[in-house]
């Protein structure tokens, strides 16, 4: 099959084959991490960035290429998650500018486009590290213009021409280690570039008709842990999650192999390192047995880990509340209010002070621009309030207000029980500004503690606190730790003079249980006789518990 | 001022200069980031004059806490939030890592963009 041409159409359904592929590979691109990253996962963030940009043009039935690619990098840039997404966005923005507005993508035409792509990702950066994604980007632009153009009879037919760009980007990541020692020291090619190489890779399998989910590739040993959890979605019908180490006799044929896992379970993933395989699957309880007979059929069966997944999930079940949430009900003329929410138990509290929209702060409490923007976009009122509840969303928080034709005002709120402390004094009929101004100064009204675990060693104020130790911050500030949760909650409220208060909010999240909450709760109640003291479950995670003092 | 880690042979002590020039370095190679600025003139005219190489950076250490301040310049078009919150990590990351010294706080500030190609 040759194609010499292609449109607007073509290049969206392209751009979703390398979004359904990366995403189908998402793990394997953040195994490749090797700086602690602290703005997520190179994968996550490029899938994420993807996302975006196909998102833009879902509904389009453009068939113009270049307005498509236009499009398409407005959606990459309008979410950008990571240095990874920063840098895809910028080799979309240089692809989509090269084309212009052009209606079919020919030979030519791609050639010149993967170079102005190059040339745009780099001038992002005075100081380019080679061994990155950029490395790869300017190596398939190089393959396109040498190699690849060069190709005698296939000269125009773009499937050629693609083949021959992948095979470059294959390549050159696997040369990434060679480029930057640190890469190399791990064991690991560069995990940016990986994902870039999938991007294309599931453009190509999109053409030759090729699956694009549920087959897994084979990923690093080193990144699948025995007992750490893979997948946290759990289908229909699986009942045990079976992990496995085992050495086979053969060479495994990994067709045959996922097709026989295939009848037994899901969510199969399998791992390599030095000869010996690593298998996970979810099989409901009638199979249980049949991967680990498999294995040992194919070979020695060194290590096998089986778990209850249904065990798992009621436990989550019985923690979270299921009690419904309602939204408030906005008029036209009244003031909404948008707020970002760590946990789901947060978000209830915050819909039943009135919030008309919530934003999911998510794992890191990231939400980009575009979120903020949709939450209240679509609200049919003008005057909107955001509480950000995070110091690092005020600013995301800001700029969505920019963007907007409607009457905007952030309250800033660094912490969640600053947000709802001012939300407490949130009328939908009240005026706009003196509103804005009286739920500003009431963020102060209240003090914000956080409990967490130290994510490292490090010395306060000559204070050692070892990684691992629970801390306890005040207003964002690292004021106690201990080796014991509850000692750290009873520090910090006593750092905070907490006595001289009258309600102690407890919200509990992710990482303990109800009845560790409700026993430090008790503690807390015993201590401060003349308080009041709520506990709430949050759902946030990272944070055991975000405290309100007022 | 700078902090005094004792050892058995004498003390080791990091200057904010020095504390600078890796933040300096960090945040040039973050993607994105395609200068650094004077935070004002004064500051710029000095800094040009002696060719210091720590201009856009500002550190304060006072022993037991590092404050960064950056001024940036960033390439237009690219999403402006995702390249501070990069920077801010990349340059907290290198300084903890070079020096063994908690970074309490980046600043980033965006003084300007540069644009390369006008959309």
């Amino acid at each position: 099959m040759t194609k010499n041409v292609i449109d607007g159409q073509d290049l969206k359904h392209l751009t979703e084959a390398g979004l359904v592929w990366l995403r189908t590979n998402q793990q394997v691109v953040n195994s490749y991490n090797v700086f602690p990253v602290p703005d997520g996962d190179t994968g996550t963030n490029m899938v994420l960035t993807m996302q975006s940009a196909y998102d833009e043009v879902s509904d389009s039935a453009e068939r113009n290429v270049g307005k498509m690619a236009q499009a398409i990098a407005h959606g990459a840039l309008m979410g950008a998650r990571g240095n990874s997404g920063v840098i895809l966005s910028q080799i979309w923005r240089g692809f989509a500018r090269s084309l212009d507005s052009s209606d079919l993508l020919d030979v030519p035409m791609l050639v010149h486009a993967l170079g102005t792509a190059r040339d745009t990702a780099y001038k992002g950066v005075v100081r380019p590290v080679e061994g990155t994604i950029l490395t790869v980007t300017k190596d398939i632009a190089t393959a396109a213009e040498t190699a690849c153009h060069k190709d005698g009879d296939n000269q125009s037919d773009l499937i050629s021409l693609l083949e021959c760009v992948i095979e470059a980007a294959d390549i050159s990541v696997q040369h990434t280690p060679e480029l930057l020692p640190v890469l190399k020291s791990a064991g690991v090619v560069d995990s940016g570039g990986k994902g870039l190489f999938y991007i294309l890779e599931g453009m190509l399998r999109h053409v030759q008709g090729l699956p694009l989910e549920g087959v897994s590739t084979v990923q690093a040993l080193g990144s699948m842990k025995m007992d750490e959890h893979i997948m946290s979605m759990v289908e229909e019908g699986q009942d045990y999650e079976i992990v496995l180490d085992f050495r086979p006799y053969d060479s495994l044929n990994l067709e045959d192999f996922y097709s026989s896992l295939e009848t037994m379970g899901t969510s199969i993933q399998l791992g390599e390192g030095d000869g010996m395989y690593r298998l996970h699957i979810h099989v409901p309880a009638d199979k249980r047995y049949e991967p680990i007979d498999y294995a040992i059929s194919l070979g020695s069966v060194t290590k096998i880990a089986i778990e209850n997944l249904s065990v798992q999930v009621d436990d989550k079940q019985k923690t979270s509340d299921s009690g419904k949430m309602s939204l408030a009900f906005v008029e036209p003329g009244q003031i909404a209010s948008v707020a970002v929410v760590p946990g789901p138990g947060i978000a209830r509290v915050f819909a039943s002070l009135g919030v008309a929209a919530l934003v999911d702060g998510g794992q890191t409490m990231n939400p980009s621009t575009q979120e903020i923007l949709l939450a209240f976009e679509n609200l049919p009122t003008e005057k909107i309030m955001i509480f950000p509840n995070n110091k690092n969303i005020i600013l995301a928080a800001q700029t969505a207000a920019s963007l907007t034709v409607k009457k905007v005002a952030v309250i800033p709120s660094r912490s969640v029980p600053q947000g709802l402390s001012a939300m407490l004094h949130w009328q939908p009929d009240g005026d706009f500004d003196s509103l804005k101004d009286e739920m500003t100064s009431a963020l102060t009204d209240i003090l914000s503690g956080e409990i967490t675990i130290a994510t490292r060693s490090i010395d306060l104020n000559g204070v050692p606190i070892k990684e691992g130790e629970v801390i306890g911050l005040l207003n964002g500030d690292l004021v106690v730790s201990s080796s014991d949760l509850q000692e750290t909650c009873l520090n910090l409220l006593a750092y905070a003079k907490a006595e001289n208060y009258e309600l102690i909010t407890l919200f509990y999240g992710l990482d303990i249980s109800k009845q560790q909450a409700y026993q430090i709760a008790d503690a807390v109640r015993f201590k401060y006789n003349n308080q009041e003291v709520e506990v709430q479950d949050g759902g946030q995670p990272h944070y055991h518990f975000i405290i309100g003092i007022e | 001022m700078t902090n005094g880690e004792e050892n058995p042979i004498g003390s080791i002590l990091v200057s904010p200069r020095a504390i600078a020039t890796i933040a300096w370095y960090a945040a040039l190679q973050s993607y994105g980031v395609v200068g650094l600025a004077p935070k004002n003139i004064a500051d710029g005219i000095a800094k040009t004059l002696v060719k210091d190489p720590t201009l856009g950076v500002d550190v304060n250490y006072d022993g037991n806490k590092i404050d960064i301040d950056l001024y940036i310049i960033i390439e237009y078009g690219t999403r402006i939030k995702s390249v501070a919150n990069s920077v801010a990590g990349t340059v907290r990351f290198q300084v903890e890592k070079c020096l063994g010294i908690p970074v309490n706080s980046v600043n980033v500030h965006v003084q300007g963009l540069r644009v390369s190609d006008p959309d």
